[in-house]
């Protein structure tokens, strides 16, 4: 375990909602990571994939502290980043870093690029011009942009191109962990790809490791080394990326594979789909037992009271489904 | 080939700003057939959307001006039409649905007085049968409690639920075209399996025509006859589904088929369309996709090619065929 980039163990993040506007208490909660577990490798991508509300931005944000998590560690390093104050917070957070889905929001519209990219290294590591002038132009290059992008403001900039804008402020502060929140989903499919290799090529070039959070996973197939499926606060399904699209164990994950369109007429006219019937369950008000066991087709009575656990049935491959532990 | 129920030839729309004109859709043809789906394919700026909404009227002219074209449905070229033979195609014999089903229903009217609205407006039915019909239209959608749904506000629904009312709503009065903007870009996937799946059915039922827009190949590949290929505001490549996918003869869908990820296979690269799409107002007159295309000749920067038909019913528009 110590040799993993980040190990995240039973995080969970818990919303307080009222129910009336005026109600006194905050006594329901919505929970919207209930006890995530993952471990990141070295040099790995991770994708994290599930539908609208599954909790995986929550996730994301809760581990890089956007978001205050409710309970849970998340170790970086072998030091536990949540715990953390001050000054040596301040310096974990430069391993850290995170890559929004909107470009558009994500960039300050009143900043010129240079001064996006300046101020993480003057926060954290140097005033010095030269210096900062060095390593702006340096991460400009790593992203394809040239240093005539350095004077302009986002505006000038298409989505794809605002996105490099910032991968490269992700990057200059040369962080051991990326986390990438639905990186590519406003963009169209000929700038999608650019981006994705230019992902792909800095966790190469600079070895670093990578959640890339997601809800296409088409997209998730091509980028990440390993896979974790979310669904209702939970992961319900981690595996190496082959053996996950070759062999999915837990119903959700055939039924979320099961129904990607494959841009091949004659393929995608031939396949058989797992129809989900019913609508994804309150995350204030989740099932009893397995979250699952609403919508499931392999559904029995164990999973209406018991919730299943994450468990191997492969090397690197755990399935949290009782369904699965009878016939593993 | 029967006739076409609708008729689209070299559309122009084209929209005056202080900028300069942009030409959104420059010169597109194309038509459909009753019980036929034609998916129309395009990145966003390509002009796909805008190629629909500019002969149905929806949108303000100005900024846009039709510059040119003919628009036919059933012989009547709707862009000669008057505002009140319009009034009276849209929403009844030509019905739409967009992308974002929660911006599109009215949040302060219950969803029955919504979906019963086209029906008393143009099928002369009193509210007692519109109701009923609209009901009807709910359970056909796969609503369970379709008497509950139709006392609901719009705020009630998930994103799915909606789409499918919004589907209802359109199909009540039975129309001959759909035209369906996108329908299932804003929904999760499981979601968008079932929605597409409700479109087939219904339209097996009624025989309707379908143009369906979608910047997805996946979901063109699987609901489409023929597919059309949009690029800058102009058409590149129209065929049948199966010669787009199989025999493309674009150097442009090509370069879209090859650079989208799949789920079936682990692509060892992804070959991306390198640069950007064209500013729009700063078009030369030649092939809009030129920069970006690797297999440019010189004349492509000035002249749109001609169309060459690599096997009927396939059409192409590409200097390099001419070469061959």
């Amino acid at each position: 375990m110590s040799t993993a980039a980040m190990v995240v163990e039973d995080l969970k993040v818990h919303y307080p909602v009222r129910k009336h506007l005026f109600s006194p208490s905050k006594s329901t909660f919505l929970k919207a990571v209930d006890g995530v577990s993952l471990e990141l490798r070295p040099g790995e991508i991770l994708g994290l994939v599930g539908e609208s509300g599954c909790g995986k931005s929550s996730l994301g944000r809760a581990i890089i502290r956007l978001n205050k998590p409710t309970s849970g560690k998340v170790q970086i390093g072998g030091v536990d980043f949540l715990s953390l104050q001050g000054a040596p917070l301040r310096k974990a957070r430069t391993q850290v870093q995170m890559i929004f889905q909107d470009p558009y929001a994500s960039l300050d519209p009143r900043m010129t690029v240079f001064d996006i990219l300046a101020e993480p290294l003057v926060t954290h590591k140097t005033r010095d011009r030269q210096l900062l002038a060095r390593k702006i132009r340096l991460s400009l290059e790593t992203v394809g942009l040239s240093s005539r992008a350095l004077k302009k403001y986002p505006h000038e900039f298409s989505g794809g191109q605002r996105q490099r804008i910032a991968i490269a402020r992700a990057l200059i502060l040369e962080p051991k962990v990326i986390i990438a929140d639905e990186p590519v989903s406003s963009l169209d499919v000929s700038v999608q790809a650019q981006i994705l290799n230019l992902l792909k090529q800095i966790q190469t070039q600079f070895g670093l490791s990578m959640i890339f959070i997601s809800h296409n996973l088409a997209v998730v197939r091509y980028i990440s080394d390993r896979i974790a499926v979310m669904y209702l606060g939970k992961i319900v399904e981690v595996a190496p990326r082959d053996e996950l699209y070759r062999s999915p164990r837990h119903p959700y994950t055939q039924a979320l594979i099961s129904a990607v369109p494959i841009p091949d007429p004659r393929l995608e006219r031939e396949r058989r789909r797992i129809p989900l019937t019913g609508e994804l369950p309150s995350p204030i008000n989740p099932p009893k037992g397995c979250a699952f066991c609403t919508r499931c087709s392999k559904v029995f009575d164990r999973c209406r009271t018991e919730a299943p656990v994450l468990r191997s049935v492969a090397s690197a491959h755990s399935v949290s489904c009782f369904e699965v532990e009878k016939s593993p | 080939m029967s006739a076409p129920i609708l008729e689209v030839k070299d559309l122009k729309a084209h929209f005056h700003t202080r900028r300069g004109i942009v030409k959104a859709v420059d010169g597109i043809s194309f038509q459909v057939q009753p019980g036929e789906t034609l998916g129309i394919v395009g990145e966003s700026g390509s002009g796909k959307s805008v190629c629909q909404m500019s002969y149905l009227g929806l949108i303000p002219q100005p900024p846009l001006r039709i510059a040119g074209g003919e628009a036919l449905f059933k012989g009547t070229d709707l862009l000669k039409a008057r505002p009140s033979t319009m009034r009276q195609l849209r929403g009844n014999r030509i019905s739409m649905i967009f992308q974002e089903p929660m911006t599109s229903l009215n949040p302060y009217l219950r969803i029955g007085s919504q979906l019963i609205e086209p029906l008393v407006l143009h099928c002369q039915k009193s509210k007692k049968e519109a109701w009923k019909i609209a009901s009807e239209a709910l359970a056909a959608v796969g609503i369970s409690d379709p008497e509950a749904a139709m006392r609901a506000y719009p705020h009630e629904f998930s994103g799915g639920m909606r789409q499918r009312v919004m589907i209802a709503m359109a199909l009540t009065t039975k129309p001959d075209v759909l035209i369906a903007d996108e329908p299932t870009t804003a929904l999760d996937v499981t979601v968008q399996a079932q929605i597409l799946e409700i479109l087939k059915k219904l339209q097996a039922q009624t025989g309707m025509a379908v143009i369906f827009i979608t910047h997805d190949l996946g979901v063109v590949a699987g609901i489409a006859d023929r597919v059309l290929v949009m690029y800058a505001g102009r058409l590149f490549e129209e065929g049948t589904t199966e010669h787009v996918f199989y025999r493309s003869h674009h150097p442009y869908t090509q370069a879209l088929l090859r650079s989208t990820p799949r789920i079936d296979v682990t692509q060892g690269s992804l070959p991306a369309i390198g640069g950007l799409p064209p500013d729009l107002s700063r078009l030369t007159g030649g092939c809009p996709f030129y920069e970006r295309c690797g297999q440019h000749k010189d004349v492509c920067a000035n002249q749109f090619p001609k169309v060459y038909w690599p096997e009927p019913n396939h059409r192409s528009y590409c200097h390099l065929e001419e070469a061959v």
